[in-house]
Protein backbone atom coordinates (compact mmCIF):
# COMPACT_ATOMS: atom_id res chain seq x y z
CA UNK A 1 0.00 0.00 0.00
CA UNK A 2 1.40 3.55 -0.82
CA UNK A 3 2.28 6.06 2.03
CA UNK A 4 -0.23 7.73 0.76
CA UNK A 5 -3.38 5.03 1.16
CA UNK A 6 -1.60 4.08 4.28
CA UNK A 7 -1.56 7.41 5.60
CA UNK A 8 -5.46 8.46 4.22
CA UNK A 9 -6.56 5.44 6.19
CA UNK A 10 -4.68 6.63 9.45
CA UNK A 11 -6.45 9.92 8.95
CA UNK A 12 -9.97 8.01 8.66
CA UNK A 13 -9.45 5.91 11.49
CA UNK A 14 -7.72 9.18 13.49
CA UNK A 15 -11.29 11.12 13.35
CA UNK A 16 -13.33 8.33 13.85
CA UNK A 17 -11.51 7.19 17.03
CA UNK A 18 -11.20 11.15 17.58
CA UNK A 19 -15.29 11.48 17.92
CA UNK A 20 -14.01 13.97 15.34
CA UNK A 21 -16.09 12.21 12.57
CA UNK A 22 -19.04 11.53 14.98
CA UNK A 23 -19.34 15.28 15.85
CA UNK A 24 -19.77 16.61 12.20
CA UNK A 25 -22.73 13.31 10.90
CA UNK A 26 -23.99 14.77 14.13
CA UNK A 27 -24.23 18.24 13.25
CA UNK A 28 -24.96 18.14 9.45
CA UNK A 29 -27.91 15.03 10.21
CA UNK A 30 -29.67 17.58 12.65
CA UNK A 31 -29.34 20.54 10.26
CA UNK A 32 -30.71 17.41 7.25
CA UNK A 33 -33.27 16.54 9.25
CA UNK A 34 -34.25 20.37 10.63
CA UNK A 35 -34.25 22.43 7.24
CA UNK A 36 -37.44 20.92 5.87
CA UNK A 37 -38.86 21.30 9.99
CA UNK A 38 -37.81 25.04 10.10
CA UNK A 39 -39.07 26.27 6.91
CA UNK A 40 -42.44 24.17 7.57
CA UNK A 41 -42.67 25.23 10.80
CA UNK A 42 -41.55 28.69 10.86
CA UNK A 43 -45.22 30.16 9.57
CA UNK A 44 -46.55 28.55 12.13
CA UNK A 45 -44.31 29.43 15.19
CA UNK A 46 -44.54 33.15 13.60
CA UNK A 47 -48.33 33.43 13.57
CA UNK A 48 -48.09 31.78 17.25
CA UNK A 49 -45.98 34.58 18.76
CA UNK A 50 -48.41 37.17 16.95
CA UNK A 51 -49.80 39.78 19.67
CA UNK A 52 -53.89 38.93 19.85
CA UNK A 53 -55.89 41.23 16.58
CA UNK A 54 -52.61 41.55 14.49
CA UNK A 55 -53.13 39.60 11.38
CA UNK A 56 -49.72 39.26 8.49
CA UNK A 57 -50.51 37.08 5.39
CA UNK A 58 -47.23 35.05 5.86
CA UNK A 59 -46.75 32.68 2.55
CA UNK A 60 -47.28 29.04 2.54
CA UNK A 61 -43.49 27.75 2.72
CA UNK A 62 -42.27 25.90 -0.13
CA UNK A 63 -39.40 23.48 -1.12
CA UNK A 64 -37.56 26.44 -1.94
CA UNK A 65 -37.63 27.52 1.80
CA UNK A 66 -36.43 24.24 3.17
CA UNK A 67 -33.18 24.33 0.94
CA UNK A 68 -33.19 28.02 1.71
CA UNK A 69 -32.25 26.52 5.51
CA UNK A 70 -30.02 23.78 3.46
CA UNK A 71 -28.06 26.67 2.59
CA UNK A 72 -27.91 28.68 5.39
CA UNK A 73 -27.19 26.07 7.81
CA UNK A 74 -24.63 24.59 6.04
CA UNK A 75 -22.84 27.54 5.10
CA UNK A 76 -22.72 29.28 8.12
CA UNK A 77 -22.33 26.99 11.16
CA UNK A 78 -21.34 24.08 8.89
CA UNK A 79 -18.15 25.19 7.65
CA UNK A 80 -17.24 26.76 10.91
CA UNK A 81 -18.16 23.70 12.69
CA UNK A 82 -15.88 21.82 9.83
CA UNK A 83 -13.12 24.60 10.15
CA UNK A 84 -12.85 24.28 13.95
CA UNK A 85 -12.85 19.96 13.59
CA UNK A 86 -9.68 20.12 11.74
CA UNK A 87 -7.85 23.10 12.44
CA UNK A 88 -5.55 21.16 14.42
CA UNK A 89 -5.36 19.05 11.31
CA UNK A 90 -1.19 19.76 11.19
CA UNK A 91 -1.04 21.86 14.04
CA UNK A 92 -1.69 18.94 16.55
CA UNK A 93 1.01 16.06 14.97
CA UNK A 94 3.32 18.87 14.88
CA UNK A 95 3.27 20.17 18.06
CA UNK A 96 3.49 16.92 19.69
CA UNK A 97 5.84 15.21 17.48
CA UNK A 98 3.83 12.34 16.68
CA UNK A 99 4.70 12.71 13.12
CA UNK A 100 8.43 12.11 13.71
CA UNK A 101 8.50 8.71 13.77
CA UNK A 102 6.83 8.24 10.80
CA UNK A 103 8.84 10.58 8.92
CA UNK A 104 12.28 8.63 10.24
CA UNK A 105 10.55 5.60 8.75
CA UNK A 106 10.27 6.87 5.26
CA UNK A 107 6.82 8.43 4.98
CA UNK A 108 7.19 11.58 2.39
CA UNK A 109 5.95 14.70 3.57
CA UNK A 110 3.95 15.22 0.06
CA UNK A 111 2.29 11.95 1.03
CA UNK A 112 1.32 13.46 4.96
CA UNK A 113 0.02 17.05 3.14
CA UNK A 114 -1.93 15.33 0.58
CA UNK A 115 -3.35 12.55 2.65
CA UNK A 116 -4.57 14.58 4.87
CA UNK A 117 -6.00 16.39 3.01
CA UNK A 118 -8.00 13.63 0.78
CA UNK A 119 -9.39 12.24 4.76
CA UNK A 120 -10.83 16.00 5.30
CA UNK A 121 -12.59 16.16 1.80
CA UNK A 122 -13.98 12.66 2.66
CA UNK A 123 -15.67 13.53 5.73
CA UNK A 124 -16.78 16.80 4.15
CA UNK A 125 -18.27 15.50 0.99
CA UNK A 126 -19.78 12.73 3.55
CA UNK A 127 -21.22 15.13 5.63
CA UNK A 128 -22.73 16.91 2.85
CA UNK A 129 -23.99 14.06 1.51
CA UNK A 130 -25.76 12.64 4.31
CA UNK A 131 -27.18 16.14 4.87
CA UNK A 132 -28.28 16.95 1.45
CA UNK A 133 -29.95 13.31 1.52
CA UNK A 134 -32.27 14.10 4.59
CA UNK A 135 -33.08 17.33 3.66
CA UNK A 136 -33.72 16.22 0.11
CA UNK A 137 -36.05 12.76 1.88
CA UNK A 138 -37.88 15.63 3.92
CA UNK A 139 -38.60 17.99 1.86
CA UNK A 140 -39.99 15.77 -0.78
CA UNK A 141 -41.92 14.85 1.74
CA UNK A 142 -43.42 17.84 3.48
CA UNK A 143 -43.61 19.89 0.11
CA UNK A 144 -44.13 17.68 -2.56
CA UNK A 145 -44.20 21.00 -4.86
CA UNK A 146 -42.33 20.39 -7.85
CA UNK A 147 -38.91 19.75 -9.34
CA UNK A 148 -36.27 22.26 -8.19
CA UNK A 149 -34.00 24.27 -11.18
CA UNK A 150 -30.34 23.57 -10.78
CA UNK A 151 -30.13 22.18 -6.84
CA UNK A 152 -27.24 19.95 -8.04
CA UNK A 153 -25.12 22.56 -9.49
CA UNK A 154 -26.15 24.37 -6.32
CA UNK A 155 -24.70 21.76 -3.67
CA UNK A 156 -21.61 21.26 -6.08
CA UNK A 157 -21.10 25.01 -5.80
CA UNK A 158 -21.41 24.74 -2.15
CA UNK A 159 -18.84 21.48 -1.65
CA UNK A 160 -16.26 23.01 -3.95
CA UNK A 161 -16.44 26.13 -1.50
CA UNK A 162 -15.94 23.74 1.25
CA UNK A 163 -13.16 22.05 -0.75
CA UNK A 164 -11.58 25.18 -1.35
CA UNK A 165 -11.88 26.48 2.16
CA UNK A 166 -9.82 23.06 3.46
CA UNK A 167 -7.22 23.70 0.79
CA UNK A 168 -6.53 26.57 2.47
CA UNK A 169 -6.62 25.42 6.32
CA UNK A 170 -4.36 23.03 5.21
CA UNK A 171 -1.63 25.92 3.63
CA UNK A 172 -2.29 28.21 6.54
CA UNK A 173 -1.43 25.09 8.97
CA UNK A 174 1.85 24.46 7.43
CA UNK A 175 2.85 27.94 7.80
CA UNK A 176 2.39 28.59 11.00
CA UNK A 177 2.88 27.12 13.88
CA UNK A 178 -0.12 25.94 16.67
CA UNK A 179 -3.25 24.42 16.25
CA UNK A 180 -5.32 27.90 15.67
CA UNK A 181 -2.66 29.65 13.90
CA UNK A 182 -4.14 28.18 10.87
CA UNK A 183 -7.43 28.88 11.57
CA UNK A 184 -6.75 32.71 12.16
CA UNK A 185 -4.79 32.52 8.70
CA UNK A 186 -7.57 31.18 7.04
CA UNK A 187 -10.24 33.78 8.81
CA UNK A 188 -7.40 36.55 7.16
CA UNK A 189 -7.67 35.50 3.90
CA UNK A 190 -11.62 34.91 3.55
CA UNK A 191 -11.67 38.66 4.51
CA UNK A 192 -9.31 39.50 2.13
CA UNK A 193 -11.36 37.47 -0.53
CA UNK A 194 -14.65 39.63 1.22
CA UNK A 195 -12.81 43.18 0.70
CA UNK A 196 -11.76 41.94 -3.42
CA UNK A 197 -15.51 41.40 -3.61
CA UNK A 198 -16.54 44.89 -2.86
CA UNK A 199 -15.34 45.50 -6.72
CA UNK A 200 -18.63 43.73 -8.82
CA UNK A 201 -15.76 43.33 -11.55
CA UNK A 202 -14.56 40.36 -8.92
CA UNK A 203 -17.69 38.28 -8.96
CA UNK A 204 -16.98 36.47 -11.71
CA UNK A 205 -13.80 35.22 -10.34
CA UNK A 206 -14.02 35.08 -6.64
CA UNK A 207 -14.93 31.68 -5.16
CA UNK A 208 -17.15 33.27 -2.36
CA UNK A 209 -19.21 33.30 -5.29
CA UNK A 210 -19.76 29.61 -5.36
CA UNK A 211 -21.62 30.41 -2.10
CA UNK A 212 -23.39 33.07 -3.02
CA UNK A 213 -26.12 32.34 -5.52
CA UNK A 214 -27.03 28.86 -4.14
CA UNK A 215 -30.85 29.88 -3.70
CA UNK A 216 -30.66 31.92 -7.15
CA UNK A 217 -29.08 28.28 -9.39
CA UNK A 218 -32.05 26.34 -7.09
CA UNK A 219 -35.01 28.69 -8.24
CA UNK A 220 -33.49 29.15 -11.86
CA UNK A 221 -33.32 32.46 -12.08
CA UNK A 222 -29.06 32.01 -12.50
CA UNK A 223 -27.53 29.89 -15.04
CA UNK A 224 -24.98 27.60 -13.93
CA UNK A 225 -22.69 29.01 -16.52
CA UNK A 226 -22.61 32.60 -14.53
CA UNK A 227 -19.81 30.20 -12.07
CA UNK A 228 -18.14 28.36 -14.33
CA UNK A 229 -15.08 31.09 -13.99
CA UNK A 230 -15.27 30.93 -10.34
CA UNK A 231 -15.40 27.00 -10.08
CA UNK A 232 -12.53 27.44 -12.37
CA UNK A 233 -10.63 29.70 -10.65
CA UNK A 234 -10.94 28.08 -7.13
CA UNK A 235 -10.25 24.70 -8.97
CA UNK A 236 -6.95 25.71 -9.47
CA UNK A 237 -6.59 28.05 -6.32
CA UNK A 238 -7.12 24.62 -4.40
CA UNK A 239 -4.41 22.91 -6.70
CA UNK A 240 -1.99 26.02 -6.20
CA UNK A 241 -2.35 25.86 -2.21
CA UNK A 242 -1.75 22.29 -2.18
CA UNK A 243 1.19 22.89 -4.36
CA UNK A 244 2.05 25.52 -2.03
CA UNK A 245 0.86 23.31 1.37
CA UNK A 246 3.68 20.34 -0.08
CA UNK A 247 6.21 22.51 -0.92
CA UNK A 248 6.44 24.88 2.73
CA UNK A 249 5.60 21.17 4.64
CA UNK A 250 8.97 19.69 2.71
CA UNK A 251 11.08 22.55 3.73
CA UNK A 252 9.82 22.62 7.24
CA UNK A 253 12.08 22.05 10.15
CA UNK A 254 11.06 19.34 12.42
CA UNK B 1 32.52 -0.30 6.76
CA UNK B 2 31.23 2.51 8.56
CA UNK B 3 27.21 3.10 8.97
CA UNK B 4 27.29 6.59 9.67
CA UNK B 5 29.87 9.16 8.31
CA UNK B 6 29.46 12.87 9.01
CA UNK B 7 32.22 15.53 7.88
CA UNK B 8 32.60 19.27 8.75
CA UNK B 9 28.68 19.68 10.18
CA UNK B 10 28.22 23.26 10.85
CA UNK B 11 24.36 24.50 12.36
CA UNK B 12 23.27 27.73 14.01
CA UNK B 13 20.26 28.75 15.25
CA UNK B 14 20.62 32.41 14.93
CA UNK B 15 24.10 33.53 16.66
CA UNK B 16 24.07 30.22 18.70
CA UNK B 17 26.72 27.84 16.35
CA UNK B 18 25.29 24.28 17.93
CA UNK B 19 28.07 22.50 15.68
CA UNK B 20 31.66 23.74 14.27
CA UNK B 21 32.62 21.69 12.18
CA UNK B 22 32.23 18.08 13.48
CA UNK B 23 33.52 15.34 11.93
CA UNK B 24 32.58 11.60 13.30
CA UNK B 25 32.59 8.08 11.90
CA UNK B 26 30.76 4.72 13.41
CA UNK B 27 31.41 1.56 12.72
CA UNK B 28 29.41 -1.15 11.52
CA UNK B 29 27.61 -2.77 14.40
CA UNK B 30 29.31 -1.39 17.51
CA UNK B 31 27.55 0.22 20.24
CA UNK B 32 28.21 3.85 19.86
CA UNK B 33 28.21 6.28 23.02
CA UNK B 34 27.32 9.97 22.23
CA UNK B 35 27.79 12.05 24.98
CA UNK B 36 27.66 15.92 25.74
CA UNK B 37 26.59 18.08 28.11
CA UNK B 38 22.59 19.19 27.46
CA UNK B 39 22.90 21.89 24.48
CA UNK B 40 25.94 20.83 23.67
CA UNK B 41 24.24 19.53 19.72
CA UNK B 42 24.09 15.77 20.27
CA UNK B 43 19.59 15.80 19.02
CA UNK B 44 20.78 18.61 16.29
CA UNK B 45 23.55 16.23 14.64
CA UNK B 46 20.84 13.43 14.97
CA UNK B 47 18.15 15.06 13.56
CA UNK B 48 20.49 16.35 10.83
CA UNK B 49 21.60 12.61 10.27
CA UNK B 50 17.25 11.91 9.90
CA UNK B 51 17.45 14.69 7.70
CA UNK B 52 14.82 17.16 9.68
CA UNK B 53 16.68 19.61 9.99
CA UNK B 54 18.88 21.23 7.65
CA UNK B 55 22.68 21.69 7.99
CA UNK B 56 24.77 24.93 7.31
CA UNK B 57 27.66 23.31 5.48
CA UNK B 58 29.54 19.28 5.88
CA UNK B 59 27.76 16.42 4.99
CA UNK B 60 26.35 13.50 6.48
CA UNK B 61 26.57 9.79 5.16
CA UNK B 62 24.47 6.84 6.00
CA UNK B 63 25.38 3.19 4.51
CA UNK B 64 27.39 5.19 1.98
CA UNK B 65 24.27 7.38 0.70
CA UNK B 66 24.35 10.96 1.49
CA UNK B 67 21.00 12.47 3.31
CA UNK B 68 19.57 15.00 1.80
CA UNK B 69 17.56 17.22 4.13
CA UNK B 70 13.76 17.29 3.59
CA UNK B 71 14.16 13.77 2.01
CA UNK B 72 13.72 10.07 3.67
CA UNK B 73 15.40 7.57 1.33
CA UNK B 74 18.10 7.20 3.78
CA UNK B 75 15.56 6.72 6.23
CA UNK B 76 15.11 3.29 4.84
CA UNK B 77 18.74 1.98 6.80
CA UNK B 78 17.80 3.73 10.39
CA UNK B 79 15.67 3.30 13.28
CA UNK B 80 15.35 6.35 15.16
CA UNK B 81 13.85 6.27 19.11
CA UNK B 82 13.54 10.27 19.88
CA UNK B 83 14.25 11.44 23.92
CA UNK B 84 10.09 11.53 23.98
CA UNK B 85 9.13 9.45 21.60
CA UNK B 86 4.81 10.34 20.54
CA UNK B 87 2.58 7.99 19.67
CA UNK B 88 -1.15 8.30 18.84
CA UNK B 89 -3.23 7.56 21.91
CA UNK B 90 -5.99 6.10 20.12
CA UNK B 91 -4.31 2.96 19.11
CA UNK B 92 -3.02 -0.24 20.23
CA UNK B 93 0.39 -1.09 20.27
CA UNK B 94 -0.04 -3.58 17.59
CA UNK B 95 -1.99 -0.67 15.57
CA UNK B 96 1.03 1.88 16.29
CA UNK B 97 3.59 -1.11 14.93
CA UNK B 98 1.41 -2.07 12.02
CA UNK B 99 1.27 1.40 10.43
CA UNK B 100 4.68 1.42 10.95
CA UNK B 101 5.42 -1.93 9.29
CA UNK B 102 3.13 -0.52 6.34
CA UNK B 103 4.81 2.90 5.61
CA UNK B 104 8.18 0.38 6.32
CA UNK B 105 6.90 -1.50 3.33
CA UNK B 106 6.82 -4.72 4.95
CA UNK B 107 4.31 -7.09 4.60
CA UNK B 108 1.31 -7.80 6.46
CA UNK B 109 2.18 -11.50 7.39
CA UNK B 110 5.68 -10.13 8.03
CA UNK B 111 4.62 -7.05 10.34
CA UNK B 112 2.35 -9.30 12.40
CA UNK B 113 5.65 -11.78 12.95
CA UNK B 114 8.03 -8.51 13.39
CA UNK B 115 5.40 -7.33 15.76
CA UNK B 116 5.01 -10.07 17.86
CA UNK B 117 8.70 -10.64 18.47
CA UNK B 118 9.62 -7.22 19.08
CA UNK B 119 6.60 -6.23 21.48
CA UNK B 120 8.08 -9.49 23.17
CA UNK B 121 11.77 -8.20 23.58
CA UNK B 122 10.60 -5.09 24.80
CA UNK B 123 8.47 -6.88 28.04
CA UNK B 124 4.73 -5.17 25.84
CA UNK B 125 3.42 -8.72 24.40
CA UNK B 126 -0.21 -8.97 25.56
CA UNK B 127 -0.45 -5.40 26.61
CA UNK B 128 -3.76 -4.81 24.43
CA UNK B 129 -4.60 -1.53 25.46
CA UNK B 130 -4.63 2.00 24.23
CA UNK B 131 -1.15 3.89 24.31
CA UNK B 132 -2.83 6.62 25.72
CA UNK B 133 -2.88 4.86 29.34
CA UNK B 134 0.69 4.20 28.58
CA UNK B 135 3.57 5.25 31.42
CA UNK B 136 6.74 6.97 30.02
CA UNK B 137 8.85 3.75 30.23
CA UNK B 138 6.66 1.55 28.60
CA UNK B 139 6.75 4.26 25.83
CA UNK B 140 10.12 4.56 25.40
CA UNK B 141 10.22 0.36 24.88
CA UNK B 142 7.27 0.99 22.08
CA UNK B 143 9.39 3.28 20.71
CA UNK B 144 12.20 1.20 20.68
CA UNK B 145 10.18 -1.75 19.03
CA UNK B 146 8.97 0.82 15.83
CA UNK B 147 12.85 1.63 15.89
CA UNK B 148 13.63 -1.96 15.49
CA UNK B 149 10.94 -3.05 12.93
CA UNK B 150 12.63 -2.55 9.79
CA UNK B 151 15.59 -4.44 11.00
CA UNK B 152 17.70 -1.30 10.45
CA UNK B 153 21.60 -1.04 9.96
CA UNK B 154 21.61 1.65 12.03
CA UNK B 155 19.89 2.24 15.12
CA UNK B 156 19.69 6.18 16.54
CA UNK B 157 18.31 6.58 20.33
CA UNK B 158 18.42 10.02 21.50
CA UNK B 159 18.69 10.19 25.51
CA UNK B 160 16.57 6.84 25.97
CA UNK B 161 16.82 6.73 29.72
CA UNK B 162 16.88 10.40 30.75
CA UNK B 163 13.79 10.31 32.14
CA UNK B 164 13.18 6.72 33.59
CA UNK B 165 13.08 5.07 36.64
CA UNK B 166 16.44 2.95 37.80
CA UNK B 167 14.20 -0.40 36.63
CA UNK B 168 13.30 1.85 33.48
CA UNK B 169 16.99 2.68 32.74
CA UNK B 170 18.21 -0.81 33.13
CA UNK B 171 15.68 -2.88 31.05
CA UNK B 172 16.13 -0.07 28.03
CA UNK B 173 19.79 -0.03 28.37
CA UNK B 174 19.34 -4.37 28.84
CA UNK B 175 17.15 -4.12 25.15
CA UNK B 176 20.19 -2.15 23.68
CA UNK B 177 22.83 -4.33 24.80
CA UNK B 178 21.20 -7.41 23.02
CA UNK B 179 21.37 -5.51 19.88
CA UNK B 180 25.14 -5.69 20.27
CA UNK B 181 26.26 -7.41 16.79
CA UNK B 182 22.81 -7.21 15.30
CA UNK B 183 22.38 -3.46 14.35
CA UNK B 184 24.81 -0.74 14.87
CA UNK B 185 23.77 1.34 18.01
CA UNK B 186 24.32 5.59 18.46
CA UNK B 187 23.29 6.04 22.00
CA UNK B 188 22.96 9.79 23.55
CA UNK B 189 23.05 10.60 26.44
CA UNK B 190 24.51 12.59 29.32
CA UNK B 191 24.24 9.32 31.92
CA UNK B 192 28.12 8.57 31.51
CA UNK B 193 27.35 5.15 33.81
CA UNK B 194 24.63 4.25 30.78
CA UNK B 195 27.76 4.48 28.32
CA UNK B 196 30.09 3.07 30.68
CA UNK B 197 28.15 -0.29 30.94
CA UNK B 198 26.86 -0.81 27.64
CA UNK B 199 28.75 1.18 25.02
CA UNK B 200 31.84 0.11 23.09
CA UNK B 201 32.93 3.23 21.49
CA UNK B 202 32.73 6.92 22.49
CA UNK B 203 32.24 10.21 21.23
CA UNK B 204 32.08 13.41 23.02
CA UNK B 205 30.83 16.40 21.72
CA UNK B 206 31.22 19.73 23.63
CA UNK B 207 30.72 23.26 22.28
CA UNK B 208 29.62 21.59 18.70
CA UNK B 209 32.52 19.66 18.41
CA UNK B 210 34.20 16.10 19.04
CA UNK B 211 36.63 16.87 22.05
CA UNK B 212 36.89 12.73 22.60
CA UNK B 213 36.74 9.93 20.39
CA UNK B 214 37.54 6.00 20.58
CA UNK B 215 36.58 2.95 22.40
CA UNK B 216 36.79 3.21 26.11
CA UNK B 217 40.16 1.50 26.48
CA UNK B 218 41.63 3.64 23.83
CA UNK B 219 40.59 7.05 25.48
CA UNK B 220 41.40 6.05 28.75
CA UNK B 221 45.35 5.03 27.35
CA UNK B 222 45.66 8.45 25.73
CA UNK B 223 44.43 10.36 28.73
CA UNK B 224 45.90 8.02 31.45
CA UNK B 225 48.12 10.16 34.26
CA UNK B 226 50.07 7.74 36.36
CA UNK B 227 48.16 7.82 39.69
CA UNK B 228 47.59 5.38 42.31
CA UNK B 229 46.19 4.94 45.34
CA UNK B 230 48.19 3.76 48.58
CA UNK B 231 46.45 2.60 51.58
CA UNK B 232 48.74 2.44 54.85
CA UNK B 233 47.87 0.72 57.85
CA UNK B 234 48.15 4.34 60.06
CA UNK B 235 47.61 7.97 59.37
CA UNK B 236 51.35 8.28 60.73
CA UNK B 237 52.43 6.04 57.90
CA UNK B 238 50.80 8.04 55.32
CA UNK B 239 52.27 11.48 56.32
CA UNK B 240 55.97 10.01 56.99
CA UNK B 241 55.32 8.88 53.09
CA UNK B 242 53.87 11.91 51.77
CA UNK B 243 56.65 13.35 52.97
CA UNK B 244 59.53 11.68 51.69
CA UNK B 245 62.27 13.94 49.51
CA UNK B 246 61.81 11.86 46.07
CA UNK B 247 57.74 12.74 45.79
CA UNK B 248 58.44 16.62 46.76
CA UNK B 249 59.32 17.50 43.00
CA UNK B 250 57.58 19.06 39.94
CA UNK B 251 54.97 16.86 38.23
CA UNK B 252 54.06 14.91 41.78
CA UNK B 253 50.82 15.70 43.35
CA UNK B 254 49.94 14.21 46.49
CA UNK B 255 46.80 14.13 48.14
CA UNK B 256 46.00 12.34 51.44
CA UNK B 257 42.79 11.73 53.21
CA UNK B 258 43.66 9.37 56.45
CA UNK B 259 45.70 7.03 56.02
CA UNK B 260 45.08 6.94 52.49
CA UNK B 261 47.41 8.69 49.79
CA UNK B 262 46.95 9.30 46.38
CA UNK B 263 49.61 10.14 44.04
CA UNK B 264 48.79 11.52 40.46
CA UNK B 265 52.61 11.78 38.30
CA UNK B 266 52.74 13.47 35.15
CA UNK B 267 56.48 12.72 34.76
CA UNK B 268 56.40 9.10 33.18
CA UNK B 269 59.40 8.47 35.16
CA UNK B 270 58.36 7.83 38.40
CA UNK B 271 56.27 4.57 37.74
CA UNK B 272 54.58 2.27 39.87
CA UNK B 273 58.28 0.59 40.38
CA UNK B 274 59.86 3.84 41.11
CA UNK B 275 56.85 4.02 44.17
CA UNK B 276 57.28 0.26 45.42
CA UNK B 277 60.99 0.77 45.56
CA UNK B 278 60.75 4.18 47.58
CA UNK B 279 58.60 1.76 49.72
CA UNK B 280 60.77 -0.95 50.24
CA UNK B 281 64.04 1.28 51.13
CA UNK B 282 61.72 3.13 53.79
CA UNK B 283 60.50 -0.50 54.97
CA UNK B 284 57.03 0.60 54.87
CA UNK B 285 54.71 -2.37 54.09
CA UNK B 286 51.27 -0.67 52.28
CA UNK B 287 47.71 -2.38 52.95
CA UNK B 288 46.89 -1.50 49.44
CA UNK B 289 48.33 -0.61 46.36
CA UNK B 290 46.36 0.34 43.22
CA UNK B 291 47.09 2.02 40.09
CA UNK B 292 44.25 3.86 38.92
CA UNK B 293 42.48 4.29 35.61
CA UNK B 294 41.03 7.29 34.65
CA UNK B 295 36.79 6.85 34.99
CA UNK B 296 35.11 8.38 31.95
CA UNK B 297 33.10 10.47 34.29
CA UNK B 298 36.53 12.10 35.35
CA UNK B 299 37.66 12.28 31.65
CA UNK B 300 34.39 13.77 30.34
CA UNK B 301 35.02 16.58 33.66
CA UNK B 302 38.74 17.13 32.23
CA UNK B 303 37.52 17.41 28.45
CA UNK B 304 34.50 19.80 29.07
CA UNK B 305 36.42 22.28 31.51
Amino acid sequence: MSHFLVFVKKELVEYARTYKLLILLVVFIIFGIMNPLVAKLTPELLTSFMPEGMFVTIPEPTALDSWAQFFKNTQQMGLIVLLLVFSGVLGTELTKGTLINLLTKGLSRQAVVLAKYTAMVLVWTLSVVVSAMLTWIYTVYLFPDGPMGYLFVAIFCMWLFGVFLLALLLASATMVRGNYGGLLLTGLALVILMVVNIFPEAHTYNPLSLGAKNMSLVSGTVDPSSLYAAMVVSTLAICGLLFLSVLVFQKKEL
Amino acid sequence: MNVLEIADLHMSFGNNKVLRGLNMEIPENSVFGFVGRNGAGKTTTMKIVLGLLKAQCGFVKVCGEEVRYGATRTNRHIGYLPDVPEFYGYMKPMEYLRLCGEITGLSSALIKDRSRELLELVGLDGVNRKISGFSRGMKQRLGIAQALLNEPRLLICDEPTSALDPIGRRQILDILSAMRGKTTVVFSTHILSDVESICDRIAVLEQGELVLSGTLAEIQKQHRRNSYHIRFASDGEAEEFSQTEELKREGVELEREGCSLTISVSDVSVGAQELIDLLSRKSMAPERFEVLEPTLESLFTEVVQ
